[in-house]
């Protein structure tokens, strides 16, 4: 693949050594995501709410994934299952062939809400994760710092979180969780809280990252557009029950079109993202119309 | 809900068969000084029975109560309209001020030995104390709750044409009503406490009196005796006022 | 009515109307103390307690100076409200975030607060005797349980995502509940710090206003045994000074806690 010129201005910019950075990433272990027969139901009363049905889903080393769905779909809920923040009724998730047991550090999470500790400043809350690996305070400060420039931050070390505007505060965030190095990222809606323009910035910036140091992404997100323009793949899901109802690869039109060299806004203009999205439109569209599924299982 | 239930009960079953245990069974602990299940029982039906310290445990509990009633409710009828009215009206507040915030860091208890003084040691001297003590939450809480009105609900009264007699009546007192029962609640509370501690000090009657005899008397199951039926009579009351509360305060959702 | 008072001419009427209200409270007290409406021996005048008060301060009085009471009662009062922040706000801390550990300690928690600390006092004296355990528990008490309910408080409304996040960062359960509970409930705790206190201080005087032979509270018994009520007022007076202190200097701190937090003071 060419270097596009967004990878190129990367490298300038940043003023550290990414081909460092990226070397050091290619060391970790594998880690696929591997959803097995994943349900997930939540009692109502005296009946079940089947929030999510069979789910089966592999998602392989280095691969960035959205998932796509109406609200209620239970793609949040299956992210939390690989975080470990909550357990499927029946099935398992596997990440680099081990079941998930609870959280831990090599699946990290960014939330919508940032969910950087008001308490602590932008150093120490990147630093955070570190500081629970053990490390030392001076290789603390050290990589705290580094992050800090990667994710254009140089400048706010020493504020606030309530200091910061939205856009800066889920750069923090993502660096706290990329200071860890996790062998997976989950991203829940990481971009829902944040005005229209500093969201396609932030798209941007998470696209110049995740070409430098690849990393198995799980991305949820809502917005259809967002989800093509950033993943390797796009899952659907429909809800009532939550189950996937396509999966696209919006690989070869990526490569065919050349959205790598692209603006975001030109991308969008694309005929071949254009197409992926009216078709992933008319799934969703047919789903949220449909009569519950429910009904038809015996 | 009914994990929490579960957990609850065998925890108290786990406290009572160690405390049990420890004073009954194997004699772990000086009864002279901590009293078994068995102890409590006994001392229980003598006073209920025979009574103690002059009188019956219900007519001692009577008389408490009735002490506590009496000073609660003056407080109430003096505390809640001196409160709404220092909320109504800044120009009163000013002038009230002064005096109320030179009483009101002095804590209920502290009125004890002047009331002796001033009353002697029967029942006058402890409704004035417990007046007291219920009186300052009373007043903060009602011109809280009046100060806290949303400015935004009078000016919709007032856009609708309401004088000031309707808004006062129909926004700003209901309105204060929730932190009205606030106070009120704060009010009871501090209205047992500064009981027993009153009761402590010098009664010839009482639930207080109980426990200062049977602290003389060395008599340590009838000093529990006396905390549970401190207690008990606590949440009685706490219960009552909890439901006026619900009455009068319909539109509420808790 | 409560209408927008908000020109200068406003405030200065306020501050007048306080001014009179101050005037005519101690006027109208030294009025009927020194017209002898009512006896001496039951209402002294404000003079006559400032000056009994001033007289503490140099003479020992029931074994001490004025002062010297009150640096007794605070030390007693340090430790008792020492004790109950130790383990009041752990233990509310943890029952905020474990479940389990909430439903263990609740109901016995329940149960013990609907007994008035003072209802303590019979069984503080019996263990205790006249030695500083008895007041120490006493206020203990009183000061615990606005400790554990504020802390308890403060750690449920923790964001959840704060918790999550920690852990999804590899924090383990005692990371979590130092860097992430505790910071998280601070202005909680601090707020029930305050309380405490003041309870706490409550408890204490009326602990000494029975078992003690030292301490402010002392001195109100002696006063009264005496049927000299201007020591005692004098010395309600000097008990309503010292917490009043307390509290502003925790609320100051309250305050400085959440500027720094970015939260409304």
């Amino acid at each position: 693949m060419l270097r596009s010129a967004r990878q190129n201005r990367a490298s300038n910019g940043a003023g550290v050594n990414l081909h460092e950075w990226r070397e050091a990433s290619r060391e970790r272990r594998m880690s696929d995501i591997e959803f097995a027969g994943i349900s997930k139901t939540f009692p109502r009363g005296r009946s079940e709410f089947t929030a999510l049905d069979n789910v089966s889903l592999k998602i392989p080393d280095k691969e960035f994934v959205a998932i796509v769905g109406p609200s209620g779909c239970g793609k949040t809920t299956l992210l939390r299952m690989v975080a470990g923040l909550e357990t499927p009724s029946s099935g398992v998730v596997r990440v680099g062939g081990r079941p998930v047991h609870g959280p831990g550090a090599d699946r990290a999470v960014v939330f919508q809400q940032f969910a950087l500790f008001p308490w602590k400043t932008v150093r120490e809350n990147i630093a955070f994760g570190l500081k629970c690996k053990g490390m030392s305070r001076a290789e603390r400060e050290k990589l705290a710092l580094r992050y800090v420039e990667i994710m254009g931050l140089t400048g706010t070390e020493d504020n606030y979180p309530h200091q910061l505007s939205g856009g800066m505060q889920q750069r923090v965030a993502i660096a706290r969780s990329y200071a860890i190095e996790p062998e997976v990222l989950l991203m829940d809606e990481p971009f829902g809280s944040l005005d229209a323009q500093t969201r396609i910035l932030m798209q941007e910036e998470l696209i110049r990252i995740s070409r430098v140091n690849p990393r198995t992404v799980l991305f949820i997100t809502h917005a259809v557009e967002e989800a093509l323009y950033l993943a390797d793949r796009v899952v659907v899901l429909a809800r009532n029950p939550g189950r996937i109802v396509e999966i696209m690869d919006t690989r070869p039109t990526r490569e065919a079109e050349g959205w790598d060299r692209l603006a975001s806004e030109e991308t969008m203009e694309m005929p071949g993202f254009g197409h992926l999205r009216a078709q992933i439109w008319r799934l969703l569209r047919r789903e949220m119309q449909a009569p519950s599924r429910e009904k038809e299982k015996t | 809900m009914r994990t929490r239930a579960l957990i609850g009960g065998a925890t108290f079953c786990v406290l009572f068969l160690s405390w049990y245990a420890a004073t009954d069974l194997f004699q772990l602990i000086d009864r002279h000084r901590f009293p078994s299940p068995t102890d409590v029982l006994v001392a229980a039906l003598q006073i209920i029975n025979r009574g103690y310290a002059g009188g019956t445990l219900i007519t001692q509990c009577l008389y408490s109560l009735r002490l506590v009633v009496l000073g609660f409710f003056f407080a109430v009828l003096t505390g809640v309209p001196l409160g709404i009215a220092m909320g109504l009206s800044r120009r009163f507040e000013a002038f009230i001020n002064p005096a109320f915030l030179l009483i009101r860091p002095i804590p209920p208890l502290a009125w004890i030995p002047l009331a002796i003084v001033w009353l002697g040691l029967g029942d006058s001297a402890k409704i004035l104390v417990i007046w007291f003590a219920a009186f300052v939450p009373a007043v903060i809480n009602a011109y809280s709750g009046i100060r806290n009105i949303d400015p935004t609900l009078i000016a919709a009264a007032r856009v609708h044409g309401a004088s000031s007699q309707v808004v006062v009546r129909d926004v700003l007192i209901p309105g204060a009503l929730p932190m009205i029962f606030t106070g009120l609640r704060l009010s009871l509370q501090a209205s047992w406490t500064t009981l027993v501690a009153a009761e402590l000090v010098g009664a010839l009657f009482g639930i207080g009196r109980v426990l200062i005899i049977a602290y003389r008397d060395i008599y340590p199951a009838m000093i529990a005796v006396g905390m549970i039926s401190v207690a008990v009579l606590g949440a009685l009351t706490t219960k009552v006022l909890s439901i006026v509360e619900e009455r009068v305060i319909r539109w509420r959702h808790t | 009515m409560a209408a927008h008072l908000s020109s200068r001419q406003a405030r200065h009427e306020l501050a007048l109307l306080s001014l009179a209200g101050t005037v005519v409270f101690f006027g109208l007290w030294q009025g009927v103390a020194v017209s002898g409406l009512v006896s001496n021996y039951v209402l002294p005048s404000p003079v006559e307690v400032i000056t009994a008060g001033l007289a503490m301060l140099v003479e020992p009085f029931a074994g001490n100076t004025l002062q010297g009471h009150v640096l007794a009662s605070l030390g007693r009062w340090a430790a008792g409200f020492a004790l109950a922040a130790a383990l009041g706000i752990p233990l509310g801390l943890g029952m905020g975030h474990w479940r389990v550990l909430d439903a263990i300690v609740s109901p016995v928690f329940e149960a013990y607060r609907y007994i008035a600390p003072l209802a303590w006092v019979p069984f503080a004296a019996l263990w205790f005797g006249t030695g500083i355990g008895g007041p120490i528990m006493v206020i203990f008490t009183g000061a615990f349980a606005p400790c554990l309910v504020n802390a308890y408080r403060g750690a449920r409304q923790v964001e959840r995502h704060l918790t999550e996040a920690a852990r999804t960062l590899g924090a383990g359960g005692a990371r979590v509940l130092l860097e992430v509970l505790l910071p998280g409930a601070l202005p909680s705790v601090i707020s029930g710090l305050r309380v405490a206190a003041g309870l706490g201080w409550q408890s204490l005087i009326g602990a000494e206003l029975i078992v003690v032979s030292s301490g402010i509270g002392y001195v109100l018994v002696q006063g009264q045994s005496n049927l000299a009520p201007e020591i005692v007022m004098a010395a309600m007076l000097a008990v309503g000074l010292t917490g009043l202190l307390i509290d502003v200097a925790l609320r100051a701190t309250e305050s400085r806690i959440k500027r720094r937090w970015g939260q409304p003071a």
